[in-house]
Formats: structure tokens, C-alpha cells, sequence
């Protein structure tokens, strides 16, 4: 009989070598083998377990999505393009100081204020970076915190190993901002049946999701950077405003434009595999209002699409202390979202392919999902 | 102690000088007299290699003194170049190479021979076969030396040297001499003139009419001795510790009144007079010698250029594969060969006996070579393979000679670094050519660690080689304060010389300073800092870089016995076993304090070997190893 390769091993052999790592950071933190290191996901030492937690939690290793789906979501409302959706809406924080900082209406912050004000949550678990522009996961407790940390870096921040490390050494609950590959990896937590992992999965209150086109490798995108001599301890704030095909960089010396081809070809190759845009797996999902006709007005706005009732919750709550302005989305801001969403399925399932030079071998997902099979059109 | 007996003869034979580089069989020679140095008026010193200490002594030598070098083994290939010149020169005051071997390699990483430098570098060699005769030889090798002014080698091997047994003790000579230098004779006078090897000519004359005269001197010298009926039918030749196997193995065998055995005390040059007769006595020889055939090849030649005197002989050694070439011999060995020749039988250990060793075998404790609890190696290599895993880019270790080297072992830790292992500063020197192998396409980081008394041994002119040469190297001083592997002798990095006098420290930071590298200084125990310089070290391109992780050994004098914590494991908070965690303070780090608890499956610590040093406290992914302060009463 063949030895059963142990968990760390297969997560060397089939995401970390196969370059499917997302730097999500699910792996780490739980135990003293795995460590996040420059953006690069490292194994210290040699672990012999084969039912290891790294394994589990991790979004590129195969999922159980079915159960995933039927523990998180009602059924009914389920799409195959964007997931669970109760309801869509655009909204913007009704504080224009949060406004003022945030990425588009500031619609993660406020929430995030919000269950901080009423106590469903201790500590708001969100992206800060050091002056190496690597971003890594921290703990805001208060608006000031959160107000520092609004805007976002499009490079990877792990966020599930920053909830790791909270749970690992804080008893209170927490509030996770995460993008999609980091969504799943804390859904997939929420499977482990263990006693005493569950008491510290339980810590965990919501997920807001970041819609997500691709992440940049820190790596590459910090040679780039080089290359045009921009300081990357200079960049305040990134955007990649709609229709221009730039990412705009602000600096203290004025806005630096960046082809959006050039910024896209430091892409983490991980994202080339990833059939998620949305962050399907969060609570709510919050990202630009940006469609066909999007207006200056709107630049303002985020969506938002509430996934759970725990998102239900979040959000009325939310309209009833005022801390977000809602109004309802207009129908073609959502097929376009659908379609768009879509696209990145396809490029993705058509890269995964290629990679494994099966269309039967899908890597870490499944050809007989439910939601896929709709997807590959069988 | 063997080594104790080579001591007293040197004091019998009126040493004056002596000098060594600690090495394991050979330290407690040099340790020895530098316990009666002030009592006995003599100069004793630890020198920074071997190749010094033959100098320090020859200086005393050319002076008229008596004087006196130990090393182990691999010691005289290092010092081999002076020695070269030295035979050449010759010398004048009594002068003694001794050097303690290891066949097995006991305590080292080879089972180098020096033997065949006696013959190599045209040098009479002595090798004393009991305790007694260590004294008496080491005495006499004085005296041999000053008659045909050249420097005597002495081997000894493990079991002499760390074996105890009766020796007869002689007078102590009470005279103390004036050191002379004459320097103004002519060229080709050793005696009154410079000390030179040239003209090569006449020196390499006179050097081989010396090595004449020893072997005249051989032939009478009650050192080689026959042992065995008048007409044996198998004669043994054999020295050293081997004799002492033979001789068992005969009595083992009951055939001391068949065969004969012919102990050498002089095997270089042979005395071959002595050998002619012996060797006539019977048809089959067997020769008995650690580790290569060195005797054997030697008598072989003898017997090849006298064929009338000699006749025609079967020979059994390790030519024909009667002993391995390899590792230590024993009296089963010899026994077992010699029954199997000499057609008799050969009765291994009675059962009863096997059994009670057997018995005796499992109440000890089996040990695996590793760091000792609180060993700040451990700790440097945890460190190191952080930054290297961190680093990714698959950097390793060239590693050197000391007790770091166990880094390089299975059992020591669960994780590996080292990967090359040589001789006393190779590390440095071979890590330089790897990093200069980057226009072919090697990439890796390379990394190179010797102790600190390896770094003063050899490794300054590997350093500069590498900032010579811009080798991108980080070079990481593994600074425990002493050269610990074997047992604590001083070195220049510290205040103490091996007589207790306080001297000036020579500082391995600045020397790497000045030698144009970075340097950065931090305590292996202080995990985050460490790894932290560490990485920064090996993303920094270009020059070499040097790490020293200060951190006294945990066998230190200073330390030994002071716990700094009190270190317990909190057995509800440890995982053991379960994921989380899966055993990484025994089944990785591998402390020998911390022992794994299989009924309960907790890891505990033993509070008997702890050396409370309290780094696995911050290993411990669930706090669960507690360390307090110990508060000095
Ligand atoms: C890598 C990446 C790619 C994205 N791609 C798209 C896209 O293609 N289309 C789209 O509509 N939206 C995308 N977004 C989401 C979008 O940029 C905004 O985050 C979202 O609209 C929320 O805006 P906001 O005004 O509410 O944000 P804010 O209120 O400013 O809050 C943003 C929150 O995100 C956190 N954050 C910052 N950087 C990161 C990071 N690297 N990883 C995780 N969290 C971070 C911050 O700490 C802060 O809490 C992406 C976000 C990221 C991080
Ligand atoms: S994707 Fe996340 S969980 Fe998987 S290996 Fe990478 S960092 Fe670890
Ligand atoms: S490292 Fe800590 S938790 Fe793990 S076995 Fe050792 S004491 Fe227990």
C-alpha cells in the first residue's frame, strides 16, 4: 500500500509548487511549520500528520463545495455566475470623514465601525502594510484604526493567517475583511468538526468580502515599481479608475500612471486559477459601482451584495443607526457584474485546463459541482 | 591515561617548551603540563593552529631547549609544510611531534594516517605499545632527536592515549637552561649556522644520513621486541595498540607457543637488521597495525630487496584483505583472522558471557551524538534554517569542525543545513568557490559557520579570499566562548592562556571589520532578532557578510550548573501529538531535556539535564513550555 502523503506534503506537491498558493495565509499561523515570508507561503519543518488543519482550510486544495454551500447559504439563493445573493444594493458610508479615506464609498469601514460601536465584534481584522509595500493582516479596534487602514493596496494581504493569529492569542470576537480565496479559506474553517477548533472558528462573526480581479505579486510588482523609479514607501493610495486601463499610483509628488497591461502582467500567478471575482463565500461582498455608463456620482459608490443572514442582519442594522446610505441597483449594474463575473470563470477554468492538460482534472475543483457544471455549459 | 604518561616522559626528558591546538585523542597532554607549568619552569601554550605549535617548539628547539608539540591526527597535515622544511633544516634541542590518532574516528570526521608523513617527510616515527612504554619512548624520542638533530614524531592512537594503566615513574631532572640562538656560522653548518633548508642538496643529505643513523640506533633499541617460542611457525608483526590486541588474541587462542609476535617500537625508518632475522624465523607473517598497511608496505618493500637473506613469505594484512583497512581492530578480529589461517578453532564469547554483556548493554541509557540541553548551537541552527526556509531561495551551510558540526547529523536535530563537511576552516574557503560559481547559473545563497577557535585555526585567509574576490557569502561565527568539543581550552578570542595568565583577547568582529566585511553581532537565544539579521544579511548583495551568534556554551565553567529558568511544560496547554503542533520541541528541535511522555502524550521537561536556558519557551507554538527566572539565592 501506498504511504498517504502527509498533509503538509500534499500542499507542497499540489498548490505550493503548482504555484496555486493565494498567500491567503489559511495554512499559517496554525501551527509553527508554515510561515508567510515575503509573500511567498514557506514550510519551516517537516510535519508527518495527514489530517492537518493547513491542508483543510486551504482554498486551492479540493473542497467539499456542496456542504460548503449548504452549511453558509439558502439554497434558493444560489447563481451560478456570483454566488449566493439575498439581496444587491449600492451604498456608501454616511460619514464622509470614512469617505474621505476609503477606496470607493468606504462601505468596508463603516460596516466594520459599525459592529465595532455595537459589540458583535471586538476587533475589525483588516489590511495594514509595511514601507516594503507588503501588506499583512492587523487588528482595529476603533474608527482611527480602521480610518487608517481604509483605501486598499492591490497586493496580496493575508488575511486568514492574520485571523489565525488573532484567535491564537485573543479570546474576544472577530470581523474579517478578506478577499475571495480568503473568503473560502475562513468558510472552509467553519467545516472542521473539532471541538476545541470550533470554539476559536466560532470567533469569527462575518466575513465582508472585496470583489477581486487578480492580486499583485509583491515580488514582481515591486520590480516594476523599480523599473519607473516610483518609491513604493511613497504610494498613498491605488485606483484603477473605470475605462482608462491605467492604475493610477498616489504619491505625495502628484498621481504616476501605470499602463494597466504592464501592472497586470505582476499578477500572481495563483490568480490565473481562480474562478472567483466576487468573494462568494463572505457574508456580504463589497466592491466598486462600476459598470457600463457609470457616472462621476457613482465613483462614490460601492456595490454590495448581501449573501447570509448574518449579512441581512449586518446591513439592516447598518440603515438603521445611518451608518450607510443604501439604494437599490440599477438591473443592468448586475448583469454586467454577472457577465463579467462569468468571464473570469471561464479564463480561469480554461487556464486550470491547460495547467493540468485535462479537461477532467480540474485541480482543486470538482467537474461534477453543481454550479460548475453550469458554468462549463454540461 | 596514556596522554598523562606522554606528559611525564616529556617532564622526565626535561621539556622546556611545549605547544599544541586542542583535538580529541590528543588535549590532555598539553593539559597535563600546563598544570605543573610554573611548578616545572615550563612555557606552555595552546597555539592558534598546529602549524604554529611546530614553529613555537622549533623556535625553542633551535635554541637549544627541549621542546615539544601535540596534535591529533589531521593536526599534521596542517602543520606538514613546516615540517617539510623543518627535517630539511634539521633542529637541535630535543624536539617531539606527538601525535594522537583516532582509527574508528571516535571523535572525528576522518581516520587520517600521519604515519606516512614520517615517511613522507623523512622523519624517524616511534609508537608506543603500552602505558609504560608511552613514558618511555615519549623520554626517549628526546634524547633520539637530539643525537641526530631532527624532530621525532610519536603516534599514539585513542586507546592509548584515553586508556588507563601502571606506569613506573622516573626522576625529574632539575636543571634549567639558558635558551641560545647561534646564528653566525656558516650556511652549511645546522648546527652553528642560520637555520635553513638550502642548499637543498647538502640539507637533504644530511637529513637522510640522520634517518640512517635512527634506524642503526632502532636495531638495538629495547623498544622492538620479540615475544614467542624460538621457532615459531607464524610470526606477528604489530605496534601500538595492536600489540596488545595480539598478544589477547594468542592467549585467546592458546598459541603463544606456536606463534611469535615481533613488537615495534621504532616503524620508521625500520630496523632492518632486526626484521631480517625475524622474518627468517618462519614462512607466514601477519601484520597488525591500525588503520592503513603502512608496516606492511614498508616490510614488504624490506623483503622484496633482500629475497636471499629473507625468502619467499606469505604475507596477511590488509593487502590481501585478512583486516579491513578501515575503523579499529580488536582482539576478536585478530583472533578470528588468526584461527581462520592457522586452522584452529576459534570459540566466540561463551553465551553466558555474550548474555550478561547484553545485560549490562540495556540498562544503558542509548545516547545519540546531538547538542546538549542548552547548547546555543541548537538554537543557531533553528535560527539559520528559519531564515533559509524564510529566504527560499534554497541557501545552505558549508559547515566546519567542531561540535556545530553535529548540525550535519540525523539524530542531533530534526532538520538539516550543513551540507559539506571538511577540515578546520574549509567551510569559509569552500562557500567562497560556490559563490563564485553564479556566471555558470548557481544561485543559491550560500552560507558558511565555524566556531570561533576554528575561525583563529584557519579560516581569516577563507575570509579574505572571499572579500578578495567579492564572494557573495554570509559567514556566521558560531561564538560560544571556547573551544568546547574539546573540553574548554582557551583560545585567542579570550582573556585566559593555558596557564591561567591573563592576555589581551583578539576581537573576531574587528578582524572581520577590518577585513572589509559587514558584521553584525547577536545572541543566538533572542530567536526573532537573529533570524531577522539573518535574512537581512542574505538579501543583501555583494561582499561577504558575517552573523557572529554569541552565546556561551552551555558547558561553559561560567555556566555549568546556573540555571538561568526554571523551564516546565504545561501539560494542558501542550498539544502533544495533535495538529498545531505535532511534537515540534521533540520530534524537530530535540532538546535532550525535553523527553516525550508516551503514556500521556505530553512532552515533559527533565528537569535533571535542563540547562534552563529557555529557548524552547519561545518554540513552543502553544506557550506551553513555562520558563521563570531562577532569582539567585
Ligand atoms: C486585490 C484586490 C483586487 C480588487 N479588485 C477589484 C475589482 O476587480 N473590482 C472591484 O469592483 N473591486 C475590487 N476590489 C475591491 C475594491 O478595491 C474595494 O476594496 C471595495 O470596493 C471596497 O471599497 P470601500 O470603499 O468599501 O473600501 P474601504 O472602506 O476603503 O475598505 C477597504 C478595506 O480593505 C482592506 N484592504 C486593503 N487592501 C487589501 C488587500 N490587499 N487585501 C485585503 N484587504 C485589503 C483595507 O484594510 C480596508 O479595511 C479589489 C480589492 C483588492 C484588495
Ligand atoms: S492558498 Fe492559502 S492556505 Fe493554501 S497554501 Fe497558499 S497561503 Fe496556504
Ligand atoms: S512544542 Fe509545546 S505544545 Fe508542542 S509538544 Fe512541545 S510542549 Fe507540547
Amino acid at each position: 500500500m501506498a504511504k498517504r502523503l502527509s498533509s503538509q506534503k500534499l500542499l507542497k506537491n499540489n498548490v505550493l509548487d503548482a504555484q496555486l498558493c493565494t498567500g491567503c495565509g489559511a495554512c499559517v499561523s496554525l501551527c509553527p511549520y508554515q510561515a508567510i515570508y515575503n509573500d511567498r507561503t514557506v514550510q519551516l519543518h517537516y510535519c508527518d500528520l495527514t489530517d492537518g488543519k493547513c491542508h483543510a482550510y486551504c482554498p486551492r486544495t479540493p473542497t467539499d463545495f456542496e456542504s460548503l454551500r449548504e452549511l453558509l447559504f439558502d439554497t434558493k439563493d444560489l447563481t451560478p455566475e456570483i454566488g449566493a445573493v439575498k439581496a444587491y444594493y449600492l451604498t456608501r458610508a454616511a460619514d464622509s470623514e470614512i469617505r474621505s479615506v476609503a477606496q470607493h464609498g468606504g462601505t468596508v469601514t463603516a460596516l466594520m465601525e459599525l459592529a465595532l460601536n455595537e459589540g458583535m465584534i471586538d476587533a475589525a481584522i483588516v489590511s495594514s502594510g509595511n514601507q516594503e509595500y507588503l501588506r499583512y493582516g492587523t487588528v482595529a479596534a476603533d474608527k482611527n484604526t480602521l480610518c487608517k487602514n481604509a483605501g486598499v493596496k492591490f497586493t496580496v494581504s493575508p488575511m486568514a493567517a492574520a485571523f489565525n493569529q488573532f484567535t491564537r492569542h485573543e479570546k474576544g470576537n472577530a470581523g474579517v475583511v478578506a478577499a475571495p480565496c480568503q473568503a473560502l479559506a475562513l468558510a472552509k474553517m467553519k467545516l472542521n468538526q473539532d471541538k476545541n477548533e470550533a470554539k476559536r472558528i466560532n470567533q469569527l462573526q462575518f466575513v465582508i468580502g472585496l470583489y477581486c480581479g487578480w492580486a499583485l505579486s509583491a515580488e514582481k510588482f515591486s520590480e516594476l515599481l523599480a523599473k519607473k523609479y516610483i518609491r513604493m514607501d511613497a504610494i498613498r493610495r491605488m485606483d484603477i479608475p473605470a475605462g482608462k486601463n491605467i492604475l493610477e499610483l498616489h504619491t505625495a509628488n502628484g498621481i504616476r500612471e501605470i499602463p494597466l497591461d504592464e501592472a497586470q502582467a505582476c499578477t500572481r500567478e495563483a490568480c490565473n486559477y481562480c474562478i472567483d471575482s466576487t468573494a462568494e463565500y463572505a457574508d456580504v461582498s463589497v466592491g466598486a459601482a462600476r459598470f457600463a455608463g457609470t457616472t462621476e456620482e457613482q465613483r462614490g459608490w460601492n456595490q454590495l451584495i448581501v449573501r447570509t443572514r448574518k449579512g441581512i442582519e449586518l446591513i439592516d442594522l447598518a440603515a438603521k443607526k445611518g451608518f450607510l446610505e443604501i439604494k437599490d441597483a440599477p438591473q443592468e449594474s448586475l448583469r454586467d457584474l454577472k457577465k463579467a463575473a462569468l468571464e473570469k470563470k471561464k479564463t480561469a477554468l480554461a487556464n486550470i485546463t491547460r495547467k493540468s492538460g485535462s479537461a477532467k482534472n480540474l485541480l482543486y475543483l470538482d467537474n461534477r459541482d453543481v454550479l460548475l457544471r453550469r458554468i462549463l455549459g454540461v | 591515561m596514556g596522554n598523562e604518561a606522554i606528559a611525564r616522559g616529556a617532564l622526565e626528558a626535561g621539556v622546556n617548551v611545549a605547544a599544541a591546538y586542542p583535538g580529541t585523542p590528543s588535549s590532555e597532554v598539553i593539559e597535563n603540563l600546563a598544570a605543573v607549568a610554573k611548578e616545572r619552569n615550563l612555557y606552555v601554550e595552546w597555539s592558534t593552529n598546529e602549524k604554529v605549535a611546530v614553529e613555537v617548539a622549533a623556535a625553542a628547539s633551535f635554541s637549544g631547549l627541549r621542546s615539544m608539540c601535540v596534535m591529533k591526527q589531521n593536526g599534521v597535515n596542517v602543520a606538514s609544510d613546516f615540517l617539510l622544511h623543518l627535517t630539511a633544516s634539521g633542529t637541535r634541542g630535543g624536539i617531539v611531534l606527538v601525535s594522537c590518532e583516532d582509527p574508528g574516528a571516535l571523535s572525528s570526521v576522518n581516520e587520517g594516517e600521519s604515519r606516512y608523513f614520517a615517511r613522507m617527510l623523512e622523519m624517524p616515527l616511534l609508537e608506543p605499545a603500552d602505558f609504560q612504554e608511552a613514558k618511555d619512548l615519549t623520554k626517549w624520542a628526546f634524547e633520539l632527536s637530539e643525537k641526530i638533530h631532527n624532530i621525532v614524531m610519536l603516534r599514539s592512537v585513542t586507546r592509548m592515549s584515553h586508556a588507563s594503566g601502571n606506569v613506573v615513574c622516573g626522576k625529574l631532572p632539575n636543571k634549567i637552561p639558558q635558551a641560545r640562538f647561534v646564528y653566525d656560522g656558516p650556511l652549511t653548518d645546522p648546527l652553528t649556522g642560520p637555520v635553513i633548508s638550502t642548499p637543498v642538496g647538502l640539507k637533504h643529505k644530511l637529513q637522510q644520513e640522520k634517518l640512517k643513523t635512527a634506524g642503526k640506533l632502532f636495531e638495538k633499541s629495547p623498544f622492538n621486541k620479540y615475544f614467542g617460542p624460538p621457532k615459531p611457525q607464524f610470526l606477528i608483526v604489530t605496534s601500538s595498540a595492536c600489540f596488545l590486541y595480539s598478544r589477547e588474541a594468542l592467549s585467546m587462542l592458546n598459541l603463544q607457543k606456536r606463534v611469535g609476535i615481533l613488537k615495534l617500537g621504532c616503524t620508521w625508518p625500520l630496523p632492518e637488521k632486526l626484521l631480517k632475522k625475524y622474518l627468517r624465523l618462519t614462512k607466514n607473517i601477519m601484520i597488525v597495525e591500525e588503520v592503513l598497511p603502512f608496516m606492511e608496505e614498508n616490510i614488504k618493500v624490506l623483503a622484496a630487496s633482500y629475497p636471499k637473506e629473507i625468502g619467499v613469505k606469505s604475507f596477511y594484512g590488509k593487502i590481501d584483505g585478512t583486516f579491513p583497512s578501515v575503523g579499529e581492530l580488536n582482539p576478536d578480529v585478530v583472533a578470528e583472522a588468526l584461527a581462520k589461517i592457522m586452522k584452529v578453532k576459534y570459540k566466540t564469547l561463551p553465551a553466558s558471557y555474550a548474555q550478561e554483556l547484553r545485560k549490562v548493554a540495556a540498562v544503558i541509557p542509548p545516547r545519540d551524538q546531538t547538542f546538549c540541553p542548552g547548547c546555543p548551537h541548537r538554537a543557531s541552527f533553528w535560527n539559520i534554517n528559519a531564515a533559509l526556509k524564510l529566504d527560499g531561495r534554497e541557501g545552505f551551510v558549508c559547515g566546519d569542525i567542531g561540535c556545530y558540526a553535529m548540525a550535519a547529523l540525523t539524530p542531533a536535530i530534526g532538520f538539516h543545513t550543513v551540507r559539506t563537511l571538511h577540515s578546520m576552516g574549509s567551510g569559509t574557503g569552500l562557500a567562497s568557490g560556490f559563490a563564485k560559481l553564479d556566471m555558470f547559473g548557481f544561485e543559491k545563497p550560500v552560507l558558511s559557520v565555524c566556531g570561533d577557535s576554528t575561525f583563529y585555526h584557519a579560516v581569516i585567509p577563507a575570509l579574505i579570499n572571499a572579500q578578495h574576490n567579492k564572494a557573495d557569502i554570509t559567514f556566521i561565527v558560531l561564538d560560544n566562548a571556547g573551544t568546547a568539543m574539546t573540553g574548554f581550552q582557551p583560545h585567542p578570542g579570550l582573556t585566559m592562556s593555558a596557564v591561567g595568565e591573563t592576555v589581551p583577547a583578539v576581537d573576531i568582529g574587528k578582524i572581520c571589520a577590518a577585513i572589509g566585511a559587514k558584521v553584525e553581532v547577536s545572541d543566538p537565544f533572542d530567536l526573532e532578532t537573529t533570524t531577522k539579521k539573518l535574512n537581512a544579511l542574505l538579501e543583501e548583495k555583494g561582499n561577504p557578510k558575517v552573523l557572529i551568534l554569541k552565546q556561551i556554551c552551555a558547558l561553559s565553567p561560567e555556566k555549568k550548573g546556573k540555571k538561568q529558568y526554571e523551564v516546565k511544560v504545561n501539560e494542558e496547554l501542550c498539544l502533544g501529538e495533535d495538529c498545531g503542533c505535532n511534537r515540534l520541541c521533540t520530534r524537530i528541535f530535540r532538546c535532550p531535556a525535553l523527553t516525550w511522555d508516551k503514556a500521556k502524550k505530553k512532552a515533559v521537561v527533565d528537569e535533571v539535564i535542563c540547562a534552563g536556558c529557555g529557548f524552547c519557551a519561545a518554540i513552543c507554538p502553544q506557550g506551553a513550555i513555562i520558563k521563570k527566572e531562577v532569582v539567585a539565592s
